[in-house]
């Protein structure tokens, strides 16, 4: 204490570095409660209260007691798990060769490969009604139906499912599998072979991202409604719509979440329990993880991807530009689209930026907790991106339609970024948790015992180290938010809001060949600057 | 050069919460702008149900002849967001739209039941036959679609075509029907006003019978007239709308205006109505005013949305029969906007939905 005392520059370090760390931190979480957490919360209490504002607990009462309503929520289940088993499937795998192998036109098979996913997934749907319905193209080409009752059947929505959300698995293994550490498998190489390294080291060491990546596709399957109501599945989500649109009571429809949200709680604890807590990385790792040498392999494993890319992103795409073909008013649609193009990418990108911002906090916090909240955060974020994007919307209005600087902003367009970033800045701080916890706790420390102040460290070491981790979640951030519907329909303030808006509230009505063409202006709309991106910066991390 | 990670901290956090800011404050501004610079019914909020293509074009118009600006937003009856009904209600205790135009009933009818809508007798209604006003003035109907059947052209000829809903259930059309998931949107007001016209057991009767000769039960009207078109179904309920625009398509589909005799067709006005607490209601009634014009009736005629006029003496769509030379359902809209709940509850286990 007293040397410490002597030396004033090392002495106001130890004050400061702690508390400028739990500011941040703790601004943070501030501002993640105030903007997610809040909206949720008021919405229970709204179903926890009746008519004569008085706790009432009715609403929960009713919940799962027909036998209809648990039928419901078993297939709903079934559908998220699904659709995560094989987007997993399908995504990992390639994430691990975009990222180790010397796969042909990389960069450009990746953009290609991320597709799915900026195409609303009820248009990945509708896209392979054409194809495989009882009239779609391959019915007529063939001379008969062959594959329309699978196409309308649970297994037609799950394979729908996963091709659109096997990028999320594919953009997430990537990030990891660039940063496992080189000399941990080239040690492996010593005493055993190649298979056996990526099974017993690589995959344990990427496992927990390529599970916040199979959580996400998990929830984002049970919550869907647009491909299951399209393809004739009966799903719970159906049930919340219902207390929204049918009957208007806002407590039911939260109440109706609640079973939604359990279920994601139960996967999420098991997939905890099977994957547990892994140290990620011990050591810098100077080369850079082992390259994937395909050897015979190779032909078979590009044809593989060229497969995947053909079935996700060829085919649908031909279909839809096919039904586009004969559209007659698309000049006119294209033509009014500016003003929401511009506030689409302008709003998303804000968005995404800030929930970087807010993700790499509590993602890093996550990341390098050891007690057990750690845990309970991961499931909160998930529970919490569970919450149906119309519940959102409402207690967003709820909280922020007063009068005042509140309702300022909700009749501004800020609004709209709020709702995104109550929408998915879970996901981006899962994503970037998971990257942090590859990060040697050994870097820190040695930053703090050559003198680096918290920030500094921070800025300097922590945040180079988890730039794939931040590219791939500012990506995804971007990606869900362009897209975004259910929160912005229910909050853009009058006037034009984003393009799925304009684009939704056009084609209602419209003939599928107009819907076809807008997705496809859509698709082309976000495609252009993430491929300038990809192309302007480079994603690999120079090793 | 040395770089201060403080700095860079400060700066990305700043620069994120000043585009925040930005961002709010920047329309904020204009706004505070514009309310400043004109008088207070220099602009109006609507929030509109009836297709975007359709209505935006008239408000524009209102923009142009008035100078005033009409901030909308838009919604449909198809949405599974189920957007405007549930944004007024949730706006409620500090409204920011000032009117509501519906494209169909059941919407203003919850509305007018919470206490979100306020009374407004507006002169330009006049020739509106007063079945389709509110005894209260709490809304008025203007341009009405119709519950129409669809059918495929190729597989079915125009004799053939089925003239009441109730042949739906004739085991000719076995697996060969598809109507929307009747708990949302038009859908759901014809079931409603099914059951009011029908009584509950014969309208359990029918459903029944609907649901053994395999119904599709589809996600939107727009899908139903999509698949009789692409001939995966025969025969559809649909709106008069969703047909024309196919028809205009040139696709293989036509319509029949269903229980023409007997029950009657089940019609859809338009409703507006204005917002109780609206921020601009001299404005607002101005917009009342413009929507139930004899003007805006002939625009919905003449648009792709062929709506009916409620008024005789205005020119109706071609192709459409005029509403004198068909028997309206007559109904009590109100009640059946009452049942929509208990329908919905009643129909979840004879459909199997």
């Amino acid at each position: 204490m007293v040397r410490l005392l002597r030396e004033p520059k090392r002495f106001r370090r130890a004050l400061t570095q702690p508390t400028m760390r739990s500011a941040l931190i703790g601004s943070a979480f501030v501002v993640f409660a105030g903007l997610c957490v809040l909206p949720v919360v008021y919405m229970i209490g709204v179903s926890l209260v009746n008519a004569e504002t008085s706790v009432n607990l009715e609403n929960y009462r009713r919940l799962l007691v027909e036998p209809r309503q648990r039928a419901l929520l078993l297939n709903s289940t079934l559908l998220g798990a699904s659709s995560a088993v094989f987007g997993t499937l399908l995504g990992a795998p390639l994430g691990i060769l975009l990222a180790r192998s010397r796969l042909p036109a990389k960069r450009l098979l990746r953009i290609a490969l991320v597709i799915p996913l900026i195409i609303p997934p009820y248009v990945l749907a509708l896209a392979w009604i054409l194809l495989t319905g009882s009239t779609g193209v391959l019915a007529r080409t063939i001379g008969h139906d062959l594959l329309s009752g699978w196409t309308y059947s649970f297994a037609g929505a799950v394979v729908v499912l996963s091709l659109a959300y096997y990028p999320l698995s594919m953009l997430a293994t990537e990030a990891a599998a660039r940063r496992v550490d080189g000399h941990l498998e080239e040690g492996a190489l010593l005493v055993t072979h190649t298979r056996r390294v990526m099974w017993r080291i690589t995959l344990p060491l990427i496992a927990p991202m390529i599970a916040a990546a199979a959580l996400t596709t998990f929830v984002m399957g049970l919550s869907e409604f647009g491909v299951p109501s399209l393809l004739r599945v009966r799903v719970f989500t159906t049930e919340v719509f219902t207390a929204f649109a049918a009957l208007y009571d806002f407590g039911a429809a939260t109440a109706l979440a609640v079973p939604l949200l359990v279920v994601t709680l139960i996967v999420a604890v098991t997939i905890k329990l099977i994957i547990g807590e892994r140290f990620i990385s011990v050591r810098r790792s100077i080369h850079p993880a082992l390259p994937l040498a395909l050897g015979r392999w190779r032909v078979l494993v590009f044809g593989g991807t060229i497969l995947v890319l053909t079935a996700a992103v060829v085919l649908p795409l031909i279909a839809l530009a096919y039904e586009a073909g004969n559209v007659k008013r698309v000049a006119s649609t294209f033509e009014g689209s500016r003003e929401a193009v511009i506030n689409s990418l302008l709003l998303a990108a804000i968005a995404a930026t800030l929930i970087i911002i807010l993700a790499t906090f509590l993602g890093y916090w996550r990341g390098q907790e050891r007690t057990r909240w750690r845990s309970v955060f991961d499931l909160f974020l998930l529970v919490i991106f569970a919450v149906p994007s119309t519940v959102l919307g409402v207690g967003l209005i709820g909280l922020w339609n007063r009068p005042g600087l509140l309702g300022g902003i909700y009749t501004s367009q800020g609004i709209i970024i709020i709702g995104y970033i109550a929408r998915f800045v879970t996901v981006a701080a899962l994503i970037l948790a998971a990257s942090v916890r590859q990060i040697p706790k050994s870097f820190e420390e040695a930053a703090e015992v050559a003198g680096g102040s918290w920030p500094r460290t921070f800025a300097q070491i922590l945040l180079p180290n988890m730039r794939p981790g931040v590219v791939a979640a500012w990506l995804v951030s971007f990606i869900f938010a362009v897209g975004e519907l259910g929160t912005t329909i229910l909050v853009a303030p009058p006037g034009e809001s984003t393009l799925p808006v304009r684009i939704y509230t056009l084609v209602a009505n419209s003939p599928s060949s107009e819907v076809a063409a807008l997705a496809l202006m859509e698709v082309g709309i976000i495609l252009i600057p993430l491929t300038l991106l990809a192309l302007l910066t480079r994603v690999e991390v120079k090793h | 050069m040395t770089r201060n990670p403080y700095v860079e901290v400060l700066i990305a956090f700043t620069l994120g919460v000043g585009l925040l800011v930005g961002a709010c404050t920047g329309r904020q501004t204009s706004q505070n702008n514009e309310s400043g610079a004109r008088a207070p019914s220099g602009e109006v909020t609507i929030y509109v149900s009836t297709d975007r293509v359709f209505s935006e074009p008239i408000l524009r118009n209102y923009e142009l002849n008035t100078g005033t600006k009409v901030n909308a937003v838009y919604d449909t009856e198809e949405t599974k967001s189920t957007g405007l009904a549930n944004r007024l209600l949730a706006e409620k205790n500090n409204p920011q739209a000032d009117v509501f135009w519906s494209n169909e009933p059941v919407r203003t009818l919850v509305l007018k039941k919470r206490g979100v809508l306020a009374p407004y007798k507006s002169s330009s209604a006049v020739g509106i036959p007063a079945v389709f006003k509110d005894p209260g003035d709490y809304w008025t109907g203007f341009s009405a679609r119709s519950r129409v059947i669809v059918y495929n052209t190729k597989l079915v000829k125009p004799e053939e075509a089925p003239k009441s809903v109730l042949d739906l259930t004739d085991p000719k059309w076995k697996g060969q029907v598809a109507i929307a998931d009747p708990r949302f949107g038009t859908t759901s007001f014809h079931v409603a006003a099914l059951y009011a016209e029908l009584g509950d057991e014969r309208a359990d009767e029918f459903f029944r019978k609907l649901k053994a000769n395999d119904v599709k039960i589809v996600a939107a009207n727009s899908v139903v007239r999509d698949m009789v078109a692409r001939g995966e179904a025969k025969v559809g309920l649909t709106d008069t709308d969703d047909v024309n625009v196919a028809i205009e398509d040139k696709q293989p589909v036509a319509m029949v205006f269903p229980d023409r005799e007997g029950m009657g067709v089940p019609l859809m006005p338009n409703m507006v109505s204005l917002i109780a607490g609206a921020p601009h209601s001299e404005a607002a009634k101005l917009l009342i005013d413009y929507l139930l014009s004899s003007e805006v009736e002939l625009m919905l005629a003449q648009s792709e949305a062929v709506q009916i006029p409620l008024r005789v003496g205005v020119e109706g769509p071609k192709n459409i029969p005029p509403i004198s030379s068909f028997k309206p359902m007559t109904l009590d809209y109100g009640k059946a906007a009452d049942r929509v709940e208990d329908v919905t509850r009643r129909l979840q286990p004879i459909l199997g939905l």
